[in-house]
């Protein structure tokens, strides 16, 4: 009778050995990849020189990276992309998101620099205007309203409950604020969709959320944060789609994010889920509402 | 332990050195779980070459939090799981890959090769459910942790040792009933 410990020893002792041969071509193949990676990480992560030049302060840096964290989160709330060269489904997707009219999602975020002040967001968009309403022990603490009726311009206004003011902001698209240059790239809708296709990425095949049959895809390829503002040392991306098999309509996005300069990290998990795609939302609601007794900040 | 951390630490900085010797360290153990995992050469030999590649690609990225022969060793059972499951997936019918094929690393452009003692002992590893094998593979021939091995399953711990004992009996009565016949 073989005891447990004789069938430990006997997989213990169970032994294989490699080809040389082919331990040698492998790993002269595995060397060229080596060179490979080493390229295409330098190139991933070195911003283009005028870039470099803005960002000479490390915390201004970091800050960038975190807001590229935050937008990276929002800027799925709205990626419709055309054209796109994957397989039916993913197509298939672009499309029905390119016709959805409206679109209500909650995003919960949380960042290890720019706490997060909110449990979760609701976030509603339409073609024109787009409303984020935070929530904090289950309150609206402020809102967010964004117009981007004017072709050069945004408006962008934040009611703040809590205190009982508010502030309102118009932002020239054409200006040399590469925040906001940065941030637009993230919000346009086709550049997200289209980014995550084509980058590396690998299909997860099928999985039930809530009750839902749905097909995935994710990626963890750098260059999916395209050129960075300023030098960084570490970027690791995950992020991961999950869309209705039957409607063809995301349902869950989750994504985790860390970057390092400069001997300091940020990283960013966030969730995107309760997604109600072509909806049709009431224009008076998009449209920000002031109470009377708050104040304008501007004012204080 | 050490070394590989200095290993890692030079890796992480562009030492193909190190990778090297990192290659010729853990090749062969890793070599042998992918194929103790899948029992087909061509695909074992795929996931470990996968790994070493992914391990190239996250370089920078790359931290080591505890031994770098677990970790290595996860990636490939990640792999070998993902592996099994897409093979279960195009054969809907729940075979896995083990089930289905009969291992032969005898032709000269393997990278594998097997002695008779591992081949009687896979014959019997593969009729072990592939979560029981897992298990017990990567307890017993990786010497990971109860601990790690639950969160590589992502299962409690007391899941990852019932899995354990189920395989290691059913492999017990196995190789035992091979021996009465």
């Amino acid at each position: 009778m073989t005891s447990p410990e004789n069938i430990e020893k006997l997989i213990r002792n169970a032994e294989i050995s490699s080809n040389p041969l082919v331990n040698k071509a492998v790993l002269g193949d595995l060397l060229k990849q080596f060179d490979i990676a080493g390229e295409k990480q330098k190139a991933s992560v070195t911003p283009p020189n005028k870039r470099r030049i803005i960002m000479k302060s490390p915390i201004t840096k970091i800050a960038v990276a975190a807001a590229i964290l935050i937008a990276v989160t929002l800027g799925l709330c709205e990626f419709i992309g055309t054209g796109s060269q994957a397989g039916i489904v993913w197509a298939e997707v672009a499309s029905k998101v390119q016709a959805s009219r409206g679109l209500i999602v909650r995003c919960t975020e949380t960042t290890s620099v720019m706490p997060f002040d909110a449990d979760y967001t609701m976030n509603y968009f339409s073609p024109t205007h787009s409303r984020t309403d935070f929530y904090k022990a289950g309150q609206i603490t402020h809102t967010f309203y964004t117009d981007f009726t004017a072709p050069n311009t945004k408006t962008l206004t934040a009611v703040y409950h809590t205190h009982k003011h508010y502030l309102s902001r118009t932002f020239d698209k054409s200006g040399h604020e590469f925040l906001l240059e940065q941030h637009d790239d993230w919000m346009n809708p086709r550049y997200l969709i289209q980014t995550i296709l084509s980058c590396e990425h690998t299909k997860l095949g099928q999985k039930t959320i809530d009750g839902v049959l749905c097909e995935g895809i994710e990626t963890t390829d750098p260059a999916m944060m395209g050129p960075l503002p300023g030098p960084v040392d570490l970027l690791e991306v995950h992020l991961r789609l999950w869309v209705d098999a039957e409607t063809k309509y995301p349902v869950l996005f989750k994504s985790k994010i860390r970057v390092e300069a400069e001997g300091q990290a940020v990283s960013s998990e966030g969730v995107m889920d309760q997604f109600q795609w072509d909806v049709e939302l009431d224009p008076s609601f998009l449209e920000p509402h002031i109470p009377p007794d708050y104040k304008d900040m501007r004012n204080l | 332990m050490l070394e590989d951390r200095l290993l890692v630490w030079k890796f992480k900085h562009g030492s193909k050195d190190a990778f090297c010797r990192i290659y010729e360290k853990y090749r062969d153990d890793l070599l042998r779980l992918a194929l103790s995992l899948l029992n087909e050469a061509d695909i074992a030999e795929d996931v470990v070459h996968d790994v070493f590649t992914s391990f190239i690609r996250n370089r920078r990225q790359f931290r080591l939090t505890g031994n770098l022969k677990s970790y290595l060793a996860t990636c490939v059972a990640n792999r070998a799981r993902n592996e099994n499951r897409s093979y279960q997936r195009r054969h809907k019918t729940g075979p896995d890959v083990a089930d289905s094929v009969t291992l032969d690393s005898s032709r000269p452009d393997h990278w594998i090769i097997t002695s008779d003692e591992f081949r009687r002992l896979n014959e019997a590893l593969k009729q072990v459910p592939y979560d029981q094998r897992e298990t017990v593979i990567l307890r017993a021939q990786s010497d990971m942790k109860f601990r790690q091995i639950a969160e590589t399953q992502h299962v409690p711990i007391k899941t990852a040792q019932s899995r354990y004992r189920a395989g290691l009996n059913k492999l017990r009565s196995l190789l035992n009933s091979e021996v009465t016949q």
